[in-house]
């Protein structure tokens, strides 16, 4: 099975003082799932943004779909490598009902209503589409981000603590639906948490972040 | 492809604004270098002593006024619980309403020897004609009056932000060491806000060293009315330049010091045990000296001046709303407007354009494009007129007025747009931008329409200020064109006080607006604290 993500001898610090990533080594297969594992600050949530294109990198190569995304003073944009988002505070717009929120990466796409409505209705939440974010619950404000990452059709789908908002119910009922969707929809997912429950049930593969060290389970 | 540092548009755009913003300035300072006439021999000889003595005691006496005003009255309401509270608690901004050109016009017509003040005083007190109860106004210590009173808030909000700040417990200490409540305030609370009081105090020079309107009223000469002088009656620009950059080094001098009191101004703040200041209940005695406090800045600065036009608006009543009083108050909405809607958007690009970038390079050139606030109207207009020395017609003039008011009005829409892009979290931006959603896209798609309010607050505060501008308007206005600041000023300056009243009027409605907001954010921060 092909690497749909690779990550080579990886490098990144805020500042000149000390690195936060240092020579990391990853690759992720089309349709698996793999979670980033580690406590808060050790640059898990960095490696996603370097994935996303967000950050730069200071040293190594992110390769994405066999081409080459991010290296030393080069930086393929967000926009451009076909990425979804998932993040803990989902990051609704605000200003846009719920429908909106989900054909806002589709405005192109003739289809977009019926599409969302589609997607909508795959994360159950279909009779909300004329809300707006304020007025919905956490966890299906969660589902809606799901659905707006997912309409895009991502090779890669990056996942942020998305659901460290969540009450312990909500989390284990959203854990086992998305997981289904992920799985047959053959998605490769990077799931950045603390939860090492979470990362146990959710994953293919476990990558543990602690201080100057990584572990591949 | 493309790398994340390399230089954009949205690099290019807030560079050229810096450029422009800064060209009138560095004009002026330029002049420097340039020939001295012999009118600036004359100048230095005989007057330029009297305007760097008037400006030094205008600016000591005002600012000792203000600092006592200003953080007594914030003192007493953030701590203590009395008769009117939560009136003073935004009432005492209503000053800032007010021009102290305006205030100067209304203190001339109550207090001139056959003013309403001393008519009242005669027809009480059956006295003569020629005899008077209240003293001549129009001198510098009128002045000192009229800028401490209209100008003592700007002391008020930034000490009243920092006593809320102070913790409880450092009384309660201060308290069991034996300190009464007096010795509370001047020896723990006054010096722990000393930084929040100094950076006021500065805001308020600068506003004083740069006003025109008050001071030209009352025949006070100081370096705004010498260089105006300077040009309109000797009609020697570069000589008015010269003079511009000797007033800009001293408002320099202010606005670094403002700026360095600012950044420790939170020194005395907040910590990680912080208590909130418990409000003491008075007694009645106690109660009615607080209200008393609190009533007197703003009957001078507010309800007097509001009275007096008043007084003129009922003896002008047979034309009142006048079509000429109409078709001023037009020029000044739309040219107001115009200006603010510019100023926003410029506002929009930059903090867009930090935003969406990151850059330091960008984000380096917002503070210097804030500083226009600080350089008085008057010096803005020569160096314009210097700048655009090539353009004569009436159109080109408005626009060299409306962008002397972007420039003097930058700072009110970019710290609306700033405080508004703090509450926006960058995960919006994060998911924006991988859907596919960059630059003017997120611009109009996504930032735009969050931040819809500081759009429309933002352009209704410049508005208000750009309405109350007088001496950019005086020197930039196209021929023949009015604005109800100038219409003030010339009713004013022809001794016509009564017809000033309803362009006065409407200059201060207009003025309230920005009070509005303040209140609103004053009771938004109480309901929090409750």
């Amino acid at each position: 099975m092909k690497n749909i993500l690779e990550i080579r001898n990886l490098s990144h610090a805020y500042d000149q003082a000390g690195s936060i990533i240092k020579d990391f080594n990853f690759s992720l297969k089309k349709g698996e799932i793999v979670s980033i594992l580690g406590p808060s600050g050790i640059g898990k949530t960095t490696l996603l943004r370097i994935v996303a294109g967000l950050e730069d990198v200071m040293d190594g190569e992110v390769i994405i779909s066999e081409k080459v995304a991010s290296k030393k003073n080069f930086l393929l944009p967000p926009e451009k490598r076909n990425l979804g988002l998932v993040v803990e505070d989902r990051a609704l717009f605000p200003h846009l009902n719920i429908e909106k929120n989900v054909m806002f990466g589709i405005s192109h796409i003739q289809e977009r209503e019926s599409l969302a409505q589609e997607y909508l209705s795959l994360f159950k939440v279909a009779d909300l589409s004329k809300k707006y974010p304020h007025e919905i619950s956490a966890g299906q404000q969660q589902r809606v981000a799901f659905a707006r990452a997912l309409i895009t059709n991502p090779d890669i789908l990056l996942l942020d603590e998305p659901f460290g908002a969540l009450d312990k119910n909500l989390k284990e009922e959203l854990h086992e639906e998305t997981k289904k969707i992920f799985k047959n929809k053959d998605l490769s997912v990077l799931l950045v948490t603390h939860d090492e429950e979470e990362a146990k049930y959710f994953s293919d593969r476990i990558i543990e972040f602690q201080e100057d060290k990584i572990f591949i389970r | 492809m493309r790398s994340s540092k390399i230089f954009s548009v949205w690099h290019g755009i807030p560079l050229f604004i810096l450029l422009f913003f800064l060209a009138p300035i560095l004009i002026i300072l330029s002049s420097v270098f340039a020939d001295y006439s012999e009118n600036w021999s004359h100048i230095y000889e005989y007057v330029l002593g009297d305007y760097i003595l008037n400006s030094l005691i205008l600016v000591s006496g005002v600012s000792l006024i203000v600092m006592i005003i200003g953080s007594l009255t914030a003192w007493l309401v953030s701590n203590y619980q009395f008769f009117g509270k939560r009136f003073f608690e935004w009432g005492l901004i209503l000053p800032l309403a007010i021009p102290p050109y305006i205030l100067a016009y209304t203190f001339t017509g109550l207090f001139d020897s056959y003013g309403t003040m001393n008519e009242i005083a005669r027809s009480l007190f059956n006295l003569e004609q020629n005899e008077m109860l209240f003293p001549n106004i129009r001198n510098i210590y009128g002045a000192i009056i009229v800028f401490s009173f209209t100008l003592y808030p700007y002391v008020y909000l930034i000490c009243r932000t920092a006593f809320l700040n102070q913790s409880r417990s450092m009384f309660e200490v201060g308290r069991t060491l034996g300190l009464s409540q007096a010795s509370i305030f001047l020896k723990l609370a006054l010096p722990l806000v000393r930084p929040a009081l100094i950076a006021g105090t500065m805001i308020v020079a600068m506003e004083t060293l740069s006003d025109f309107g008050a001071v030209d009223h009352f025949a006070i000469s100081t370096f705004t009315t010498g260089i105006f002088r300077t040009w309109y009656g000797m009609y020697d620009l570069t000589t008015a330049m010269q003079l511009a950059s000797m007033l800009l080094i001293f408002i320099t001098f202010c606005l670094v010091i403002e700026r360095t009191s600012r950044k420790n101004a939170n020194y005395s703040t907040i910590g990680s045990n912080f208590k909130p200041t418990q409000v003491t209940r008075l007694g009645s005695l106690g109660s009615f000296v607080c209200f008393f406090v609190c009533f007197i800045p703003i009957f001078i600065g507010f309800i007097l001046p509001i009275l007096e036009i008043l007084n003129w608006s009922l003896r002008f009543n047979t034309s009142f709303f006048n079509e000429q009083f109409f078709s001023i108050s037009l020029n000044t909405v739309l040219l107001s407007i115009l200006s603010a809607i510019l100023c926003t958007f410029i506002a929009m690009i930059i903090n867009f354009s930090i935003r969406y970038k990151n850059s330091s390079v960008i984000k380096s050139i917002n503070p210097f494009l804030n500083i226009g606030y600080a350089v008085p109207g008057l010096i803005l207009a020569v160096g314009i007129v210097q700048l655009f020395v090539f353009l004569d017609n009436n159109i080109l003039n408005s626009f060299e007025l409306i962008f002397a008011y972007i420039i003097k009005s930058y700072a009110l829409a970019n710290s609306t747009y700033e405080a508004g892009y703090q509450k926006i979290s960058q995960t919006i931006d994060d998911s924006a931008r991988v859907l596919k959603s960059t630059g003017l896209n997120l611009l109009f798609r996504v930032h735009f329409p969050i931040l819809k309010t500081s759009f429309f607050t933002s352009i209704l505060l410049v508005t208000s200020e750009v309405v109350k501008e007088l001496p950019a308007t005086l020197i930039l206005r196209p021929f023949n064109f009015e604005t109800l600041a100038v219409s003030t000023y010339i009713y004013a300056s022809e001794e016509r006080m009564v017809e000033a009243a309803a362009p006065a009027t409407a200059i201060i409605l207009i003025g309230l607006i920005p009070i509005f907001f303040i209140s609103q954010m004053i009771r938004a921060s109480r309901l929090e604290k409750s």
